[in-house]
């Protein structure tokens, strides 16, 4: 019973933290609110039985990534100008479309899932378990997920050092990333 | 793993040994020249690597199943990337005039689409298509000259990373009906699980569908495609359109025959409607388009479309694997061949794909106007050609399973087609007064192999059907 109770605590609490995440002009303010959200996802793992999965969301999602995204953020130096950007690009006319389509699919997805019988959780998945299956069977995935990091890398830098090549010789690079 | 399971990842292994060396290589010395005779060697030594694990046919770990079939597309693929490797040479510069990233990154794409070919469970189909995918963004956004190729992958990278979302969330509904994940676990419980939860089931099969036919651009979900092509740099185009595609939907014909969903009414019907919309959609919006690229963008869609008749039509005829084979080799050829003279011909001006700039081509370089000419008679599907046997097969493989209406959708989108083929010839055929010669020979002997190619598979495909028919 309270592990029931725990669970709609923490649903209400990404929910919310969700939606508050998309709805922020202030790019900070939605980077804080997502943070939470993934808080909140890393207590439903635990209480469906899988701590490492849980401790794994709040180190490298909400710990590294987030905060990486946090800093670069900050290094761009939006401010205001970007605040009142972003509430100019969402008004309502933009989004009210495509939220309702959502809504109408999330409705339809919420009554598939509640009409699915079977098995919700089937014990604790613990470290060792997965350690296990990541290099038994799923050895191969594991090294395709190296060489997918890799593909990402290379992309990041080449596309990234455009701007740094091209930011001592003119202001124009030096504007493209003010802005 | 043992040592034959080894053998039968050759081609993985050659292609991952390439992305290896070339980051030894530039990290030493950053050389273009060096770098693309490596990444040659090593989609070369990938080819015979996939000749290689033909004797090792077997499947490795639950991952990837190794089989002739598979390493029949491996080969195909990697065929393709050769080409865009050699189109590449010199058709667009990059940030700081050096692109040895570029060639590290097509490496990396291959492999993710070998992979993609080979798997049979659903973890590796979803890490190979990212593979793929992730290398293709920064190869779209290479070139320096230009905001449409920027604009091209910004488009790319978010549609694409929905609908991998969407995917990743089907095989979700389906691993909670099913408790599977590999294709033939899925397909074996499918069925049980039909019964007891059939709106998950359908939910996550349509989910599924939702992603792959996005990569594969079927409308309605072609929007990202036109402008894609466009955007992108011509050989990077060639390679979305021939090894992305062909990839892709060859894990998707796996899927379809390994979980055996060709029983499942509702699935036939939902692609029965993806196929005609593509088919005529396709066909009606390619009439008019001015740039040549958006141009063969609409008819991928179209082509596409007549792919997955094929599908819909398996169990009704037994030459339907044969014509997935025929029709996808023909189709990646034929686009080949196409691509190449236009990457050739635009180099990497935005503004030379439009389809008056190919007037006088005729008078300006034969070989690759004669090509060009080729290529867009396959895509009409004119006698000769491989695109008419591959039609046959199609149109052949339709009536045997009297899928009527479907039938009359491709004879309808074919007829459309010719007009705008056509045009293109015609316009190649126009004098322009000031028609100066060009030659450039790497273009022209690649041109000239894709259309003997071309028109050996059209004009005397015996061989090529009974080795299809062997896999």
């Amino acid at each position: 019973m309270l592990e029931i109770i725990l669970f709609y605590i923490a649903a209400t609490v990404a929910l919310v933290s969700t939606i508050l995440a998309m709805t922020r002009a202030n790019a900070i303010h939605a980077l804080i609110y997502l943070i939470v959200s993934l808080l909140a996802v890393a207590v439903i793992f635990y209480l469906i039985g899988a701590p490492f999965v849980a401790a794994l969301e709040i180190v490298i999602y909400a710990g590294a990534i987030m905060v990486l995204f946090v800093f670069v953020i900050m290094m761009l130096n939006l401010g205001a100008k970007g605040d009142a950007r972003e509430k100019t690009w969402m008004r309502p006319s933009v989004w009210v479309g495509p939220a309702l389509l959502t809504i109408v699919l999330f409705a339809e997805l919420l009554y598939v899932i509640s009409s699915a019988e079977g098995p919700v959780s089937t014990g604790v998945v613990g470290a060792k378990q997965v350690g296990l299956s990541l290099f038994g069977p799923y050895v191969l995935a594991v090294e395709i997920a190296s060489m997918l990091l890799l593909a990402g890398l290379v992309g990041s830098f080449h596309l990234g050092r455009r701007y740094l090549d091209r930011a001592p010789s003119s202001e124009l690079g030096h504007q493209q990333e003010g802005e | 793993m043992n040592g034959s399971q080894m053998q039968a990842l050759m081609p993985i292994l050659m292609l991952s040994l390439t992305a290896i060396v070339l980051m030894i290589q530039a990290s030493i010395k950053r050389d273009e020249k060096a770098t693309w005779i490596i990444t040659v060697v090593g989609i070369l030594l990938a080819l015979w690597g996939a000749g290689y694990a033909r004797d090792f046919s077997q499947p490795v770990t639950i991952l990837l199943q190794v089989d002739n079939w598979g390493l029949f597309f491996t080969a195909l693929v990697l065929l393709a990337s050769l080409v865009t490797v050699v189109l590449s040479q010199d058709s667009f510069s990059s940030e700081g005039g050096s692109k040895e990233e570029y060639y590290l990154l097509l490496v990396l794409s291959a492999l993710g689409a070998v992979i993609l070919i080979q798997s049979s469970h659903m973890a590796s189909l979803l890490l190979g298509m990212e593979l793929m995918g992730v290398a293709l963004y920064a190869m779209i956004a290479f070139p320096k000259k230009g905001l449409l190729p920027l604009e091209a992958a910004v488009k790319y990278l978010v549609l694409s990373g929905c609908a991998s979302a969407i995917l990743l969330f089907g095989f979700a509904l389906l691993y909670a009906a099913t408790g599977e994940l590999s294709y033939k676990g899925i397909g074996e419980k499918a069925a049980l699980a039909y019964i007891s939860n059939p709106l998950l089931v359908m939910a996550g099969t349509a989910m599924v569908t939702a992603g792959i036919a996005f990569k594969l651009s079927l409308v309605p979900f072609h929007m990202w495609t036109p402008d894609v092509y466009q955007g992108a740099p011509t050989p990077v185009t060639g390679f979305l359109a021939t090894v992305s595609k062909g990839a892709v939907f060859v894990a998707l014909a796996r899927i379809y025959m390994d979980a055996e969903l060709h029983q499942y009414e509702s699935l036939i019907l939902a692609l029965s409607v993806l196929a005609a919309f593509s088919m005529l959609i396709g066909n009606l919006l390619a009439l008019l388009q001015e740039d040549i690229k958006r141009l063969l963008a609409y008819s991928s869609i179209a082509h596409f479309g007549y792919l997955l008749i094929v599908l819909i039509a398996l169990t009704g005829s037994e030459m339907a694997s044969e014509a997935v084979t025929f029709y996808l080799a023909a189709y990646i050829l034929t686009t080949l061949g196409a691509f190449t003279v236009i990457a050739r011909v635009s180099r990497e001006d935005q503004q030379k794909s439009q389809i008056s700039e190919f007037e006088g081509l005729f008078w300006r370089n034969k070989i690759q106007a004669t090509a060009l000419t080729i290529a867009m008679l396959s895509f009409a599907g004119i006698p000769l050609t491989a695109g008419f046997m591959a039609k046959f097969f199609v149109i052949n493989v339709a009536i045997q399973g009297s899928h009527w209406f479907l039938l009359s959708a491709l004879v309808i989108g074919s007829a459309i087609g010719i007009y705008y083929y056509l045009r293109i010839i015609f316009s190649m055929s126009k004098t322009s007064g000031n028609d100066i010669g060009f030659r450039d020979r790497s273009g022209d002997i690649t041109a000239l192999l894709l259309t003997v190619l071309i028109l050996m598979l059209g004009s005397w495909p015996q061989p090529f059907i009974a080795f299809a028919g062997g896999l």
